[in-house]
């Protein structure tokens, strides 16, 4: 039994790991451009987070372990933060139609995944994701920046987009 | 480790290292305290329990590595498919084995050859090094080594007084150290030592160095990571390979792919005998399906594919953006885009002339220049 729940955990966390090295896809361009992202669609307030914004809000960290076995933290403003600053339906506003609403990330290659509002919020799926812009204190930048997702909840890791630039809020029954 | 035999054969192989004269001392050997000494980035690989890393081992392996005595003839050793300066490829379209016999595939890198999940380019079941090193040694379709049981090599090896230290500080505890199983032990341990770990893209991504790599090189790194060229897809992870395993992940299922190289018209759309892990599955499903190899030292290990059909880094890139090869005369004639068992991910892209110089210069930056030196993997004897 112990060795079944370990090897379960050891799985979950390489399913994590793998989905954060190997996630999605990010770039055809050239030079890393400044962090910005853009939260547009169905909100009150339609904004764009630049990275002294995000250095502004409130941080978290997370810890994930890494391939060779350390841990490797994360650090950024959570999804359900932003969300908020938009003005988008979450909290005691999250009920009826507004829970059709969806978010969809895109990436600066096209890449696009979709998180549902019920996923987010404390009251419902309560998932801590988060839009980091450093990895061990230092910015994200290559590939993986300047601004990426990170799902630590997710055991796979195709959600955990990279070169996030755009939040767009999609609400299905208005 | 150049390319995969019949597996029956290597099945009778094990069997008879097994139960003769070559049989493994019943005393377990104690663990032994290898420091592998790797940098950030890079797991622990995995090791079987039956022959733990020792330095003894290492070194013993490394000089088994370059004996040519051990072969027929005494003309070839592993180092004659695996030569240190290609990242332990010969440079050639296929292997040349010590009678002159042509491999029906290219050698493959043994250049973090400790993290393959699988061996060869297409034997789902060749996962043990020390299994592997039989192949080449006994095997004789075709003939590598060419060694034969019984034949003079043991006793040469017990003869050898160089031989008599190197095997007494390698497998003290053995009342007869000279075996076969030992043998493949120590050569596998000598492999298991060759890790690439920093070339100049490590540097940029593990150590942070922003000089490290031209900005060619970057740009090539994000078009790679893309998702219309998404090469990451199957050349994934530290290793730049959806084959690797490690010391936590050692059991790792691995896919292997059909890129569209070929797709001749009748039978089996490969040409034999290299017609993917088919050979082993007998699934026509199967048929053209290869393991992705690590990408590390890739700029020294043409010609490319398989069976060195393709000639230069920039043909690779060309065959991936067409979305298959188009053979259009010869007994090879077809049109592998359209091979039924193309991998879905193999569907071509746009490629700009900046885009194919960015992405050569990314995959320039993965060779390391202290693997193909270091003196720890060098030729003894001389």
């Amino acid at each position: 039994m112990f060795h079944k729940q370990l090897f379960i955990r050891i799985a979950a966390v390489a399913g994590v790991w793998a989905s954060l090295m190997f996630a999605q896809t990010p770039a055809p361009a050239v030079a890393q451009a400044p962090a910005k992202l853009v939260v547009s669609g169905d909100v009150a307030k339609p904004i764009t987070l630049g990275a002294e914004d995000l250095a502004a809000m409130p941080r978290e960290k997370v810890s994930i372990p890494d391939q060779d076995g350390t841990q490797v933290e994360y650090e950024g403003v959570t999804l359900r933060e932003i969300l908020q600053r938009a003005g988008t339906p979450l909290g005691n506003q999250l009920r009826g139609k507004a829970l059709t609403t969806y978010v969809l990330a895109k990436a600066h290659d096209g890449y696009q995944v979709v998180f549902a509002l019920g996923e987010i919020d404390a009251s419902f799926g309560n998932g801590k994701i988060l839009v980091v812009d450093k990895r061990d204190g230092k910015a994200l930048f290559g590939y993986q920046g300047p601004l990426r997702l990170v799902c630590p909840d997710d055991k796979a890791g195709a959600r955990s987009v990279r070169m996030l630039e755009t939040l767009e809020v999609v609400q299905l029954q208005k | 480790m150049n390319g995969l035999k019949l597996p029956a054969m290597a099945a009778a192989l094990l069997v008879l290292a097994l139960t003769t004269r070559w049989a493994v001392s019943a005393e377990p050997e104690k663990p032994a305290d290898y420091q592998w000494n790797l940098p950030k980035g890079f797991p622990r690989p995995y090791v079987p329990a039956d022959n733990p890393m020792s330095a003894a081992k290492v070194e013993l392996g490394r000089y088994l590595f370059y004996d040519s005595r051990m072969s027929v003839n005494g003309k070839q050793s592993c180092a004659n498919c695996h030569k240190q300066d290609l990242a332990f490829t010969d440079g050639r379209a296929v292997g040349v084995g010590a009678t002159g016999e042509l491999h029906s595939r290219s050698a493959m890198s043994l250049v973090n050859v400790a993290y393959s999940a699988a061996l060869t380019w297409s034997n789902p079941e060749m996962k043990s090094l020390e299994k592997q090193a039989l192949v080449p040694m006994f095997g004789d379709h075709p003939v590598e080594l060419g060694l034969r049981e019984g034949d003079a090599f043991l006793p040469l090896l017990r003869s050898d007084s160089r031989y008599a230290a190197l095997f007494a500080r390698a497998f003290p505890a053995d009342t007869d150290r000279f075996t076969m199983a030992n043998v493949t032990k120590a050569i596998a341990s000598f492999e298991r030592s060759i890790i690439s770990a920093r070339s100049p893209y490590d540097r940029y991504h593990y150590d942070r160095e922003d000089d490290a790599v031209s900005e060619s090189a970057k740009r090539g790194e994000i078009l790679f990571f893309s998702q219309h060229i998404s090469c990451f897809r199957c050349h994934s992870g530290f290793n730049f390979s959806d084959a690797t395993a490690s010391e936590r992940n050692a059991d790792r299922e691995i896919e292997f792919h059909n890129t569209g190289l070929y797709n001749l018209s009748g039978g089996l759309s490969y040409p034999s005998p290299n017609v993917g892990i088919y050979e082993f599955t007998h699934a026509p499903a199967d048929v053209g399906k290869f393991k992705a190899p690590t990408l590390r030292n890739i700029a020294l290990t043409a010609p490319y594919m398989h069976d060195g059909s393709i000639q230069t880094l920039e043909g690779v890139l060309d065959h991936y953006a067409a979305g298959g090869r188009r053979i259009a005369s010869g007994p090879m004639a077809g049109n592998g885009h359209d091979n039924p068992n193309k991998d879905h991910l193999i569907g071509g892209f746009p490629l700009s002339a900046q885009d194919r110089a960015d992405l050569i210069d990314f995959l320039k930056c993965l060779t390391d220049d202290e693997v193909i030196r270091d003196p720890r993997f060098a030729n003894p004897w001389l």
